[in-house]
């Protein structure tokens, strides 16, 4: 049943991500709704899965790009793993802990990607992430919790819940 | 040691082997990295491909039955009516000895969907092959080249853009007709280049960078960008030319994907019964005797 859920709503993030997100860029920023995918994803299931499932949807946008192939891979896998390992018996449900734990997690993300893709070039690094990661993370966050909240008004039950 | 780590620590066991993966797919080189991405799109990927294709195929089966049988009967006898004019063109034009035009139908086709990743490197379009569209065919706008269809399916079809690593364009600088090959690099700055120039051909700044037709794919004369940057490889035998592109990606809505005509080339051997074939070729000389003056 979990397993369900969680196919479904990456079909969601997959279809918002490519038919829909674009279309709501604001100066060239676009949220990245598969990242916070993987963070939802690895916060709930644990590390295993979270270095899995950000692994295979990492490679998965690799595929698609022009950037060097498995540099999604790497950045998805290491914020897949490091969500659960650091969101482990933390208060899931809390607005502000969940802010905090996506907005910390795509940044971490963007660090990753801007420092393989910069290739050394320290200025271009933080232009990078003050034009683009930034922005994006906090956009990207803001509209992870929209959708989170709506989905769980909606499903009168929470997505992302605490441990019992 | 290892027994226990795998044993025990199996959370880092497969993050760490997923890690490595990514960074040896990094390390390659780019062929490497082509043909890796080849082996993962016609593996892992194929049953997920084909599984769409099935849905792309299954979904409205019925009404799209009910809809193509309609128009194949209307198409058919128009195409009754069009091979007899098709025939008789044919076989005017050759009696003129007028060249073949190459025709060509632009299908316009709306923007439904974008590439995963930031960069944007691919588009998915909501015209198929029901429409036209096929695969290796040129997309544009009317502000230049935006790439080319790399598969489609039914009703929908995705385009590889100018900003993708698999999309090479023939190219040819328009005022100085020098040719090379415009493609995405990504290097320590991402930027569209013209390749293979040598140091001695003449391009300047502002130079605009149009298709050269070579190759097959794209027509010629299709506008692609405009020179920004002239720079000389290390060694020094080649330039390094950065071309902006002429279309904006971020902002594309609709495109035109480019059909050739199928019309043929060739005057069919069967168009001329025997008889009808000397009669014609005797009154054709005889015309253009006539036309030249001569009795």
């Amino acid at each position: 049943m979990k397993g369900l859920r969680d196919a479904f709503i990456l079909g969601v993030a997959l279809v918002l991500q490519s038919a829909f997100l674009y279309r709501i860029e604001i100066w060239g920023i676009r949220p990245d709704l598969l990242v916070a995918y993987v963070v939802y994803f690895g916060w709930m299931r644990g590390p295993i899965a979270g270095s899995l499932a950000g692994f295979a949807i990492g490679l998965m946008q690799d595929l698609d790009a022009s950037g060097p192939l498995g540099l999604n891979a790497l950045a998805k896998t290491v914020v897949g793993f490091a969500v659960a390992k650091a969101g482990f018996r933390v208060h899931r449900s809390n607005p502000g802990v969940r802010f905090f734990f996506f907005l910390l997690a795509m940044i971490a993300h963007d660090v990753i990607y801007f420092a393989a893709s910069s290739t050394g070039d320290f200025g271009l690094f933080l232009k990078q992430m003050f034009l683009v990661a930034i922005p994006s993370a906090l956009y990207t966050t803001i509209l992870t919790l929209f959708l989170l909240g709506f989905a769980e008004r909606f499903s009168r039950r929470p997505l992302l819940a605490d441990e019992s | 040691m290892l027994r226990y780590f795998l044993a025990r620590r199996t959370d880092w066991t497969v993050f760490v082997v997923a890690c490595t993966i990514s960074l040896s797919l990094m390390l390659l080189d780019r062929s490497g990295q082509a043909r890796a991405a080849w082996f993962l799109q016609h593996t892992l990927l194929a049953p997920v491909s084909t599984v769409v294709g099935w849905w792309d195929r299954g979904v409205g089966l019925y009404w799209d039955n009910e809809r193509l049988r309609a128009r194949l009967t209307r198409m058919q006898i128009e195409l009754d009516g069009a091979t007899a004019e098709r025939a008789e063109n044919t076989r005017l034009r050759s009696l003129l000895k007028l060249a073949e035009r190459h025709p060509y139908e632009l299908i316009s086709a709306r923007v439904v969907g974008r590439s995963l990743d930031r960069l944007g490197g691919s588009l998915t379009i909501d015209k198929g092959e029901e429409d036209g569209v096929f695969a290796n065919r040129a997309v544009l706008t009317p502000d230049g080249l935006v790439g080319r269809v790399e598969r489609s399916t039914a009703h929908g079809a995705r385009v590889l853009t100018l900003l993708h690593r698999d999309c090479a364009v023939a190219a040819r600088v328009e005022r100085s007709r020098v040719d090379g090959v415009v493609r995405w690099e990504f290097g320590e700055q991402p930027t569209l280049n013209l390749l293979y120039v040598s140091s001695q051909e003449d391009v300047k700044v502002g130079d605009r960078i149009q298709t050269s037709g070579l190759g097959g794919i794209f027509p010629s004369g299709i506008r692609i960008g405009t020179v920004t940057r002239i720079g000389l490889e290390e060694n020094g035998l080649m330039k390094e030319i950065t071309v902006r592109p002429a279309v904006n990606f971020r902002t594309l809505e609709e495109l035109l994907a480019y059909s050739p005509a199928t019309l043929p080339t060739t005057v069919p051997s069967d168009l001329f019964p025997a008889e009808t074939s000397d009669s014609l070729r005797a009154n054709a000389s005889a015309d253009s005797l006539a036309a030249a003056g001569q009795p």
